[in-house]
Protein backbone atom coordinates (compact mmCIF):
# COMPACT_ATOMS: atom_id res chain seq x y z
CA UNK A 1 0.00 0.00 0.00
CA UNK A 2 1.38 3.38 -0.95
CA UNK A 3 1.79 6.19 1.53
CA UNK A 4 1.05 9.75 0.54
CA UNK A 5 3.91 11.24 -1.38
CA UNK A 6 5.60 7.85 -1.44
CA UNK A 7 6.13 8.10 -5.18
CA UNK A 8 8.68 10.83 -4.78
CA UNK A 9 10.55 12.82 -2.23
CA UNK A 10 11.60 16.39 -1.96
CA UNK A 11 15.22 17.23 -1.36
CA UNK A 12 14.59 20.95 -1.20
CA UNK A 13 11.70 23.08 -0.14
CA UNK A 14 9.87 25.29 -2.56
CA UNK A 15 8.47 28.55 -1.20
CA UNK A 16 4.71 28.59 -1.02
CA UNK A 17 4.49 32.27 -1.79
CA UNK A 18 5.83 32.64 -5.25
CA UNK A 19 4.53 36.13 -5.67
CA UNK A 20 2.39 37.68 -8.32
CA UNK A 21 5.36 39.71 -9.53
CA UNK A 22 6.73 36.55 -11.07
CA UNK A 23 3.58 36.00 -13.08
CA UNK A 24 4.31 35.09 -16.66
CA UNK A 25 7.35 33.02 -15.87
CA UNK A 26 7.58 29.69 -14.26
CA UNK A 27 7.86 30.83 -10.71
CA UNK A 28 10.35 28.32 -9.41
CA UNK A 29 12.73 26.00 -11.20
CA UNK A 30 11.73 22.38 -10.87
CA UNK A 31 13.29 20.83 -7.82
CA UNK A 32 15.30 17.64 -8.21
CA UNK A 33 13.92 14.66 -6.39
CA UNK A 34 16.32 11.87 -5.75
CA UNK A 35 14.88 9.56 -3.16
CA UNK A 36 11.59 7.74 -2.83
CA UNK A 37 9.23 6.63 -0.12
CA UNK A 38 9.42 9.85 1.83
CA UNK A 39 6.47 10.35 4.12
CA UNK A 40 6.86 13.92 5.38
CA UNK A 41 5.95 15.07 8.84
CA UNK A 42 2.27 15.89 9.17
CA UNK A 43 1.36 13.41 6.47
CA UNK A 44 -2.09 11.92 7.09
CA UNK A 45 -2.99 8.70 5.39
CA UNK A 46 -5.14 6.53 7.58
CA UNK A 47 -6.35 3.84 5.26
CA UNK A 48 -3.96 3.72 2.34
CA UNK A 49 -4.60 4.42 -1.32
CA UNK A 50 -6.68 2.79 -4.01
CA UNK A 51 -4.99 3.48 -7.29
CA UNK A 52 -4.46 7.25 -7.35
CA UNK A 53 -7.13 7.89 -4.74
CA UNK A 54 -6.33 8.26 -1.06
CA UNK A 55 -9.07 6.30 0.61
CA UNK A 56 -11.70 8.16 2.63
CA UNK A 57 -10.10 8.34 6.07
CA UNK A 58 -12.61 6.34 8.13
CA UNK A 59 -14.60 3.26 7.29
CA UNK A 60 -17.91 4.68 8.52
CA UNK A 61 -17.34 7.90 6.61
CA UNK A 62 -16.57 5.90 3.49
CA UNK A 63 -19.76 3.89 4.00
CA UNK A 64 -21.83 7.05 4.38
CA UNK A 65 -20.25 8.34 1.18
CA UNK A 66 -21.18 5.04 -0.43
CA UNK A 67 -24.75 5.49 0.75
CA UNK A 68 -25.25 9.06 -0.47
CA UNK A 69 -23.71 8.02 -3.79
CA UNK A 70 -26.11 5.09 -4.05
CA UNK A 71 -28.96 7.40 -3.13
CA UNK A 72 -28.02 9.74 -5.98
CA UNK A 73 -28.29 6.82 -8.37
CA UNK A 74 -31.66 5.89 -6.89
CA UNK A 75 -32.68 9.53 -7.05
CA UNK A 76 -32.33 9.44 -10.84
CA UNK A 77 -35.45 7.26 -10.69
CA UNK A 78 -37.42 10.32 -9.65
CA UNK A 79 -36.91 11.91 -13.05
CA UNK A 80 -39.39 9.74 -14.99
CA UNK A 81 -41.83 9.75 -12.07
CA UNK A 82 -41.78 13.54 -11.67
CA UNK A 83 -41.84 14.04 -15.42
CA UNK A 84 -44.90 11.79 -15.80
CA UNK A 85 -46.64 13.65 -12.98
CA UNK A 86 -45.88 17.03 -14.51
CA UNK A 87 -47.15 15.82 -17.87
CA UNK A 88 -50.40 14.75 -16.20
CA UNK A 89 -50.73 18.21 -14.68
CA UNK A 90 -50.10 19.78 -18.08
CA UNK A 91 -52.59 17.52 -19.82
CA UNK A 92 -55.23 18.33 -17.22
CA UNK A 93 -54.74 21.99 -18.08
CA UNK A 94 -54.73 21.35 -21.82
CA UNK A 95 -51.05 22.25 -22.23
CA UNK A 96 -48.83 20.28 -24.60
CA UNK A 97 -45.99 18.74 -22.48
CA UNK A 98 -43.49 19.87 -25.14
CA UNK A 99 -44.43 23.52 -24.62
CA UNK A 100 -41.41 25.62 -23.72
CA UNK A 101 -41.97 27.95 -20.81
CA UNK A 102 -40.26 30.22 -18.31
CA UNK A 103 -39.19 29.22 -14.80
CA UNK A 104 -42.14 31.10 -13.30
CA UNK A 105 -44.64 29.41 -15.57
CA UNK A 106 -43.25 25.96 -14.76
CA UNK A 107 -43.08 26.59 -11.01
CA UNK A 108 -46.69 27.75 -10.85
CA UNK A 109 -47.74 24.43 -12.33
CA UNK A 110 -45.79 22.18 -9.95
CA UNK A 111 -45.18 24.05 -6.72
CA UNK A 112 -48.08 22.43 -4.85
CA UNK A 113 -47.49 18.91 -6.09
CA UNK A 114 -45.86 16.91 -3.31
CA UNK A 115 -44.65 14.06 -5.51
CA UNK A 116 -42.83 16.44 -7.83
CA UNK A 117 -41.47 18.38 -4.90
CA UNK A 118 -40.24 15.17 -3.25
CA UNK A 119 -37.89 14.78 -6.21
CA UNK A 120 -36.30 18.14 -5.42
CA UNK A 121 -36.41 17.75 -1.64
CA UNK A 122 -34.68 14.36 -1.60
CA UNK A 123 -31.95 15.57 -3.93
CA UNK A 124 -31.25 18.64 -1.83
CA UNK A 125 -31.38 16.70 1.46
CA UNK A 126 -28.95 14.12 0.14
CA UNK A 127 -26.63 16.87 -1.06
CA UNK A 128 -26.74 18.55 2.37
CA UNK A 129 -25.91 15.27 4.12
CA UNK A 130 -23.03 14.63 1.71
CA UNK A 131 -21.40 17.94 2.56
CA UNK A 132 -22.14 17.75 6.27
CA UNK A 133 -20.50 14.37 6.88
CA UNK A 134 -17.25 15.57 5.33
CA UNK A 135 -17.19 19.04 6.83
CA UNK A 136 -17.89 17.58 10.28
CA UNK A 137 -15.09 15.04 9.87
CA UNK A 138 -12.46 17.53 8.72
CA UNK A 139 -13.39 20.10 11.34
CA UNK A 140 -13.26 17.47 14.09
CA UNK A 141 -9.78 16.51 12.89
CA UNK A 142 -8.73 19.99 11.80
CA UNK A 143 -5.31 20.18 13.41
CA UNK A 144 -3.88 17.09 11.79
CA UNK A 145 -5.16 18.10 8.35
CA UNK A 146 -3.89 21.66 8.75
CA UNK A 147 -0.54 20.13 9.74
CA UNK A 148 -0.63 18.05 6.60
CA UNK A 149 -1.33 21.01 4.33
CA UNK A 150 1.31 23.13 6.02
CA UNK A 151 3.85 20.36 5.43
CA UNK A 152 2.82 20.09 1.79
CA UNK A 153 2.77 23.86 1.09
CA UNK A 154 6.53 24.01 1.03
CA UNK A 155 7.47 20.94 -0.96
CA UNK A 156 7.31 20.08 -4.64
CA UNK A 157 7.68 18.86 -7.28
CA UNK A 158 5.21 21.61 -8.18
CA UNK A 159 4.85 25.13 -6.81
CA UNK A 160 2.10 26.88 -4.89
CA UNK A 161 1.26 30.58 -4.78
CA UNK A 162 -1.30 31.78 -2.25
CA UNK A 163 -2.60 35.35 -2.24
CA UNK A 164 -4.62 35.73 0.96
CA UNK A 165 -5.01 39.48 0.42
CA UNK A 166 -6.47 39.06 -3.05
CA UNK A 167 -9.93 40.55 -3.44
CA UNK A 168 -12.29 37.65 -4.05
CA UNK A 169 -15.14 38.55 -6.45
CA UNK A 170 -18.50 38.30 -4.71
CA UNK A 171 -19.89 36.05 -7.44
CA UNK A 172 -17.64 33.24 -6.26
CA UNK A 173 -18.32 33.84 -2.56
CA UNK A 174 -21.69 32.12 -2.68
CA UNK A 175 -22.03 28.67 -1.19
CA UNK A 176 -21.92 27.09 -4.64
CA UNK A 177 -23.60 23.65 -4.68
CA UNK A 178 -24.64 24.43 -1.08
CA UNK A 179 -21.17 23.21 -0.05
CA UNK A 180 -20.71 24.71 3.43
CA UNK A 181 -18.50 27.75 2.99
CA UNK A 182 -18.55 27.26 -0.78
CA UNK A 183 -15.26 27.23 -2.67
CA UNK A 184 -13.62 29.96 -0.63
CA UNK A 185 -14.98 29.94 2.93
CA UNK A 186 -13.62 26.76 4.48
CA UNK A 187 -10.04 25.65 5.09
CA UNK A 188 -11.00 22.18 3.85
CA UNK A 189 -13.00 23.28 0.82
CA UNK A 190 -10.76 21.11 -1.38
CA UNK A 191 -11.07 17.99 0.75
CA UNK A 192 -14.84 18.36 1.02
CA UNK A 193 -15.28 19.19 -2.66
CA UNK A 194 -13.20 16.21 -3.78
CA UNK A 195 -15.38 13.64 -2.03
CA UNK A 196 -18.64 15.47 -2.70
CA UNK A 197 -18.07 15.77 -6.43
CA UNK A 198 -16.96 12.14 -6.67
CA UNK A 199 -20.37 11.28 -5.26
CA UNK A 200 -22.12 13.71 -7.62
CA UNK A 201 -20.55 12.36 -10.79
CA UNK A 202 -20.97 8.71 -9.78
CA UNK A 203 -24.69 9.41 -9.45
CA UNK A 204 -25.02 10.75 -12.99
CA UNK A 205 -24.94 8.05 -15.67
CA UNK A 206 -23.24 10.11 -18.38
CA UNK A 207 -20.45 11.23 -16.04
CA UNK A 208 -19.81 8.11 -13.97
CA UNK A 209 -17.10 7.25 -11.46
CA UNK A 210 -14.36 9.81 -10.97
CA UNK A 211 -12.42 8.30 -8.08
CA UNK A 212 -9.44 7.63 -10.36
CA UNK A 213 -9.88 11.02 -12.11
CA UNK A 214 -11.51 9.25 -15.03
CA UNK A 215 -13.47 12.35 -16.07
CA UNK A 216 -10.58 14.85 -16.38
CA UNK A 217 -8.30 12.21 -17.89
CA UNK A 218 -10.95 11.39 -20.51
CA UNK A 219 -11.53 15.09 -21.24
CA UNK A 220 -7.83 15.83 -21.60
CA UNK A 221 -7.34 12.86 -23.92
CA UNK A 222 -9.99 14.34 -26.21
CA UNK A 223 -8.46 17.80 -26.37
CA UNK A 224 -7.02 18.60 -29.81
CA UNK A 225 -3.42 19.66 -30.41
CA UNK A 226 -2.70 23.16 -31.72
CA UNK A 227 -2.34 23.04 -35.49
CA UNK A 228 1.47 23.23 -35.30
CA UNK A 229 1.55 20.53 -32.61
CA UNK A 230 3.55 22.74 -30.23
CA UNK A 231 2.54 22.45 -26.58
CA UNK A 232 5.03 24.07 -24.23
CA UNK A 233 2.77 25.83 -21.77
CA UNK A 234 -0.78 25.12 -20.65
CA UNK A 235 -3.11 26.99 -18.31
CA UNK A 236 -6.04 25.38 -16.50
CA UNK A 237 -8.21 28.39 -15.69
CA UNK A 238 -10.37 27.90 -12.60
CA UNK A 239 -8.59 24.67 -11.77
CA UNK A 240 -10.40 23.89 -8.51
CA UNK A 241 -8.68 20.93 -6.90
CA UNK A 242 -6.42 20.50 -9.92
CA UNK A 243 -7.64 17.22 -11.32
CA UNK A 244 -7.56 18.42 -14.91
CA UNK A 245 -4.31 20.29 -14.30
CA UNK A 246 -2.67 17.03 -13.27
CA UNK A 247 -4.21 15.16 -16.20
CA UNK A 248 -2.82 17.81 -18.58
CA UNK A 249 0.69 17.31 -17.24
CA UNK A 250 0.31 13.56 -17.59
CA UNK A 251 -0.65 13.92 -21.24
CA UNK A 252 1.93 16.64 -21.94
CA UNK A 253 4.82 15.75 -19.60
CA UNK A 254 7.24 18.20 -21.22
CA UNK A 255 4.90 21.17 -20.88
CA UNK A 256 4.90 23.76 -18.13
CA UNK A 257 1.42 23.44 -16.68
CA UNK A 258 -0.35 25.97 -14.48
CA UNK A 259 -3.63 25.85 -12.61
CA UNK A 260 -5.17 29.04 -11.24
CA UNK A 261 -8.24 29.49 -9.09
CA UNK A 262 -9.75 32.26 -6.96
CA UNK A 263 -9.91 29.95 -3.95
CA UNK A 264 -6.91 29.62 -1.64
CA UNK A 265 -8.15 26.41 0.01
CA UNK A 266 -8.78 24.78 -3.37
CA UNK A 267 -5.36 25.51 -4.87
CA UNK A 268 -3.74 24.50 -1.60
CA UNK A 269 -5.43 21.12 -1.73
CA UNK A 270 -4.66 20.86 -5.47
CA UNK A 271 -0.96 21.40 -4.78
CA UNK A 272 -0.90 18.84 -1.97
CA UNK A 273 -2.63 16.25 -4.10
CA UNK A 274 -0.44 16.85 -7.16
CA UNK A 275 2.58 16.40 -4.94
CA UNK A 276 1.13 13.15 -3.62
CA UNK A 277 0.87 11.96 -7.19
CA UNK A 278 4.40 13.16 -7.96
CA UNK A 279 3.18 15.52 -10.69
CA UNK A 280 5.13 18.72 -11.35
CA UNK A 281 2.45 21.36 -11.87
CA UNK A 282 2.16 24.92 -10.61
CA UNK A 283 -0.84 26.26 -8.76
CA UNK A 284 -1.64 29.87 -8.01
CA UNK A 285 -4.49 31.68 -6.33
CA UNK A 286 -5.38 34.11 -9.09
CA UNK A 287 -8.43 35.18 -11.05
CA UNK A 288 -9.39 34.03 -14.53
CA UNK A 289 -10.12 37.67 -15.35
CA UNK A 290 -6.63 38.73 -14.26
CA UNK A 291 -4.28 35.77 -14.56
CA UNK A 292 -1.07 37.86 -14.48
CA UNK A 293 0.85 35.98 -17.16
CA UNK A 294 2.51 37.61 -20.18
CA UNK A 295 0.56 38.07 -23.41
CA UNK A 296 0.58 34.94 -25.57
CA UNK A 297 2.30 32.86 -22.88
CA UNK A 298 0.23 29.72 -23.36
CA UNK A 299 -0.26 27.29 -26.22
CA UNK A 300 -3.49 26.09 -24.63
CA UNK A 301 -5.84 27.72 -22.12
CA UNK A 302 -8.47 25.27 -20.93
CA UNK A 303 -11.07 25.13 -18.20
CA UNK A 304 -13.54 22.64 -16.84
CA UNK A 305 -17.09 23.60 -15.81
CA UNK A 306 -16.28 27.02 -14.41
CA UNK A 307 -18.08 29.35 -16.82
CA UNK A 308 -21.56 28.47 -15.55
CA UNK A 309 -20.39 29.62 -12.10
CA UNK A 310 -19.60 33.10 -13.47
CA UNK A 311 -21.96 35.99 -14.35
CA UNK A 312 -22.10 36.89 -18.03
CA UNK A 313 -20.24 40.19 -17.74
CA UNK A 314 -17.39 38.48 -15.88
CA UNK A 315 -17.42 35.61 -18.37
CA UNK A 316 -16.71 38.19 -21.07
CA UNK A 317 -13.67 39.34 -19.07
CA UNK A 318 -12.51 35.73 -18.68
CA UNK A 319 -12.82 35.16 -22.42
CA UNK A 320 -10.89 38.39 -23.11
CA UNK A 321 -8.15 37.29 -20.71
CA UNK A 322 -7.97 33.88 -22.39
CA UNK A 323 -7.55 35.63 -25.73
CA UNK A 324 -4.72 37.73 -24.31
CA UNK A 325 -2.97 34.66 -22.87
CA UNK A 326 -3.16 32.35 -25.88
CA UNK A 327 -0.35 32.63 -28.43
CA UNK A 328 -1.16 32.90 -32.12
CA UNK A 329 -2.01 29.40 -33.36
CA UNK A 330 -2.90 28.24 -29.87
CA UNK A 331 -6.37 27.75 -28.50
CA UNK A 332 -8.84 28.29 -25.68
CA UNK A 333 -11.12 25.39 -24.85
CA UNK A 334 -13.60 26.00 -22.03
CA UNK A 335 -15.44 22.77 -21.19
CA UNK A 336 -18.90 23.55 -19.87
CA UNK A 337 -22.58 22.86 -20.40
CA UNK A 338 -24.35 23.69 -23.60
CA UNK A 339 -26.18 27.00 -23.58
CA UNK A 340 -29.67 26.29 -24.77
CA UNK A 341 -31.64 29.36 -23.77
CA UNK A 342 -33.72 30.27 -20.75
CA UNK A 343 -36.91 28.42 -21.70
CA UNK A 344 -37.63 24.72 -21.62
CA UNK A 345 -40.29 22.13 -20.94
CA UNK A 346 -42.04 22.34 -17.58
CA UNK A 347 -40.11 19.39 -16.20
CA UNK A 348 -36.71 20.67 -17.36
CA UNK A 349 -37.45 24.13 -16.03
CA UNK A 350 -38.43 22.74 -12.65
CA UNK A 351 -35.15 20.78 -12.43
CA UNK A 352 -33.12 23.74 -13.60
CA UNK A 353 -34.87 25.94 -11.08
CA UNK A 354 -34.14 23.89 -7.97
CA UNK A 355 -30.60 23.29 -9.13
CA UNK A 356 -30.19 27.06 -9.47
CA UNK A 357 -32.13 28.14 -6.41
CA UNK A 358 -31.60 25.33 -3.93
CA UNK A 359 -28.35 23.76 -5.06
CA UNK A 360 -26.98 27.29 -5.18
CA UNK A 361 -25.98 27.68 -8.80
CA UNK A 362 -26.41 31.47 -8.71
CA UNK A 363 -25.42 32.14 -12.30
CA UNK A 364 -26.70 29.07 -14.14
CA UNK A 365 -29.88 30.68 -15.58
CA UNK A 366 -27.74 33.54 -16.85
CA UNK A 367 -25.26 31.08 -18.33
CA UNK A 368 -27.80 29.00 -20.24
CA UNK A 369 -29.07 32.23 -21.82
CA UNK A 370 -25.52 33.48 -22.53
CA UNK A 371 -24.28 33.54 -26.12
CA UNK A 372 -21.04 31.84 -25.12
CA UNK A 373 -19.86 30.92 -28.61
CA UNK A 374 -20.81 34.39 -29.89
CA UNK A 375 -18.79 36.09 -27.17
CA UNK A 376 -15.80 33.83 -27.81
CA UNK A 377 -15.87 34.80 -31.48
CA UNK A 378 -16.35 38.48 -30.63
CA UNK A 379 -13.14 38.30 -28.58
CA UNK A 380 -11.26 37.25 -31.73
CA UNK A 381 -11.20 33.46 -31.60
CA UNK A 382 -12.41 31.22 -34.40
CA UNK A 383 -14.39 28.24 -33.11
CA UNK A 384 -13.52 25.00 -34.88
CA UNK A 385 -16.97 23.46 -35.35
CA UNK A 386 -15.52 20.09 -36.37
CA UNK A 387 -14.05 19.39 -32.93
CA UNK A 388 -16.07 17.02 -30.79
CA UNK A 389 -16.90 17.79 -27.15
CA UNK A 390 -14.08 16.95 -24.76
CA UNK A 391 -16.74 15.84 -22.30
CA UNK A 392 -19.78 13.94 -23.54
CA UNK A 393 -22.95 16.00 -23.24
CA UNK A 394 -21.09 19.31 -22.97
CA UNK A 395 -20.45 22.07 -25.49
CA UNK A 396 -17.51 21.87 -27.92
CA UNK A 397 -15.74 25.22 -27.91
CA UNK A 398 -12.35 24.67 -29.50
CA UNK A 399 -11.48 28.34 -29.95
CA UNK A 400 -8.42 29.01 -32.11
CA UNK A 401 -6.45 32.25 -32.07
CA UNK A 402 -5.51 32.92 -35.66
CA UNK A 403 -2.81 35.29 -36.87
CA UNK B 1 -21.37 37.57 4.51
CA UNK B 2 -20.30 34.82 6.87
CA UNK B 3 -16.98 33.63 8.18
CA UNK B 4 -15.64 30.11 8.38
CA UNK B 5 -17.28 27.80 10.90
CA UNK B 6 -13.84 26.45 11.78
CA UNK B 7 -12.34 28.42 14.63
CA UNK B 8 -8.56 28.33 14.58
CA UNK B 9 -5.70 30.78 14.85
CA UNK B 10 -3.79 28.95 12.13
CA UNK B 11 -3.74 30.16 8.52
CA UNK B 12 -6.59 28.60 6.58
CA UNK B 13 -6.62 30.79 3.43
CA UNK B 14 -10.41 30.75 3.71
CA UNK B 15 -12.26 34.00 3.11
CA UNK B 16 -15.72 35.35 3.82
CA UNK B 17 -18.58 33.74 1.99
CA UNK B 18 -22.24 34.38 1.22
CA UNK B 19 -24.31 31.71 2.96
CA UNK B 20 -27.06 29.92 1.11
CA UNK B 21 -30.55 30.06 2.58
CA UNK B 22 -31.20 26.40 1.74
CA UNK B 23 -31.91 25.67 5.42
CA UNK B 24 -35.09 27.71 5.04
CA UNK B 25 -36.33 25.87 1.96
CA UNK B 26 -39.75 24.25 2.16
CA UNK B 27 -40.50 21.92 -0.74
CA UNK B 28 -43.30 19.90 0.80
CA UNK B 29 -45.63 22.58 2.09
CA UNK B 30 -44.66 22.05 5.72
CA UNK B 31 -41.12 22.28 7.07
CA UNK B 32 -41.77 19.30 9.33
CA UNK B 33 -42.27 17.12 6.27
CA UNK B 34 -39.08 18.48 4.73
CA UNK B 35 -37.21 17.77 7.94
CA UNK B 36 -38.54 14.24 8.11
CA UNK B 37 -37.30 13.61 4.61
CA UNK B 38 -33.80 14.77 5.50
CA UNK B 39 -33.85 12.70 8.70
CA UNK B 40 -34.98 9.67 6.77
CA UNK B 41 -32.09 9.93 4.34
CA UNK B 42 -29.59 10.57 7.15
CA UNK B 43 -30.97 7.51 8.95
CA UNK B 44 -30.34 5.52 5.83
CA UNK B 45 -26.71 6.67 5.79
CA UNK B 46 -26.26 5.60 9.41
CA UNK B 47 -27.91 2.23 8.96
CA UNK B 48 -26.00 1.55 5.79
CA UNK B 49 -22.68 2.41 7.40
CA UNK B 50 -23.42 -0.16 10.11
CA UNK B 51 -24.37 -2.79 7.61
CA UNK B 52 -21.29 -2.12 5.53
CA UNK B 53 -19.07 -2.33 8.57
CA UNK B 54 -20.62 -5.67 9.42
CA UNK B 55 -19.78 -6.89 5.98
CA UNK B 56 -16.18 -6.02 6.63
CA UNK B 57 -16.28 -7.82 9.95
CA UNK B 58 -17.88 -10.87 8.43
CA UNK B 59 -15.35 -10.95 5.65
CA UNK B 60 -12.52 -10.70 8.13
CA UNK B 61 -13.93 -13.27 10.49
CA UNK B 62 -13.45 -15.77 7.75
CA UNK B 63 -9.78 -15.24 8.12
CA UNK B 64 -7.50 -15.76 11.07
CA UNK B 65 -6.37 -13.23 13.66
CA UNK B 66 -8.94 -10.47 13.29
CA UNK B 67 -7.78 -7.09 14.66
CA UNK B 68 -9.37 -3.63 14.75
CA UNK B 69 -6.75 -2.38 12.34
CA UNK B 70 -7.58 -5.17 9.95
CA UNK B 71 -11.23 -4.17 10.06
CA UNK B 72 -10.46 -0.51 9.54
CA UNK B 73 -8.18 -1.08 6.58
CA UNK B 74 -9.98 -3.92 4.88
CA UNK B 75 -10.01 -3.38 1.11
CA UNK B 76 -13.02 -4.96 -0.60
CA UNK B 77 -12.42 -6.92 -3.76
CA UNK B 78 -14.05 -5.77 -6.96
CA UNK B 79 -16.46 -8.70 -6.66
CA UNK B 80 -17.32 -7.78 -3.10
CA UNK B 81 -17.79 -4.16 -4.09
CA UNK B 82 -20.21 -5.17 -6.82
CA UNK B 83 -22.09 -7.52 -4.52
CA UNK B 84 -22.27 -4.95 -1.74
CA UNK B 85 -23.49 -2.29 -4.09
CA UNK B 86 -26.27 -4.60 -5.19
CA UNK B 87 -27.24 -5.07 -1.57
CA UNK B 88 -27.05 -1.32 -1.04
CA UNK B 89 -29.41 -0.74 -3.93
CA UNK B 90 -31.83 -3.34 -2.50
CA UNK B 91 -31.65 -1.53 0.83
CA UNK B 92 -32.32 1.83 -0.79
CA UNK B 93 -35.14 0.39 -2.82
CA UNK B 94 -36.82 -1.02 0.29
CA UNK B 95 -36.42 2.15 2.27
CA UNK B 96 -37.18 4.82 -0.27
CA UNK B 97 -39.31 3.34 -3.04
CA UNK B 98 -42.41 4.29 -1.01
CA UNK B 99 -41.54 7.89 -1.81
CA UNK B 100 -42.40 7.19 -5.43
CA UNK B 101 -45.94 6.08 -4.52
CA UNK B 102 -48.57 8.23 -6.14
CA UNK B 103 -51.55 7.84 -3.74
CA UNK B 104 -54.76 9.63 -4.68
CA UNK B 105 -57.41 8.61 -2.13
CA UNK B 106 -58.18 10.96 0.75
CA UNK B 107 -58.61 9.49 4.22
CA UNK B 108 -62.34 10.10 3.91
CA UNK B 109 -62.65 8.18 0.65
CA UNK B 110 -65.67 5.89 0.50
CA UNK B 111 -64.96 2.18 0.99
CA UNK B 112 -66.00 0.30 -2.10
CA UNK B 113 -66.94 -3.11 -0.75
CA UNK B 114 -68.10 -6.16 -2.58
CA UNK B 115 -70.29 -8.94 -1.24
CA UNK B 116 -71.50 -11.21 -3.95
Amino acid sequence: MLDRRSLFAATAAVGSFVGAALGGRKAQAATTYTSKNLSPAGDVNKRGTKGRFERIPELDLESKWDFVTGFRKFQQGFSPVAKARINKILEAKGIDPKTKMSYDEALKLVEDDLLVQTSGRTWVSNQQITWKIFQDYYHENADQYLDEMEAADNVGPGTLELNPDMEIPTYIQHEIHIQPGGYVGDAFAGHIYHHGTNSFSAGIPFLGDNEQDQIPIRSVERLPLPEDGKVMRILDMGCGIGRMTVALKERFPEAEVWGIDASGPLVRYAHMRANDLGIDVNFAQRLGEDAKFEDGYFDMVVSSIINHEIPSEDNKKVIAEAYRLVRTGGYYYPIDFRTSGDKGTAYNQYRRWWDHRWNCEPWSPEFVAFDFEGEIEKAGFTINRETKPAQFGFGARHSVKNA
Amino acid sequence: MATSKLKTDRPTYASDFIPSDVERAVFLGNPVLDNMMTSLIALGAEVWSNRRRMKVVEALLAEKGVTAEMIETYMPTAEQDAEWQKDRDRFIDLTYSPLLREGDLPVSAAFTRENK
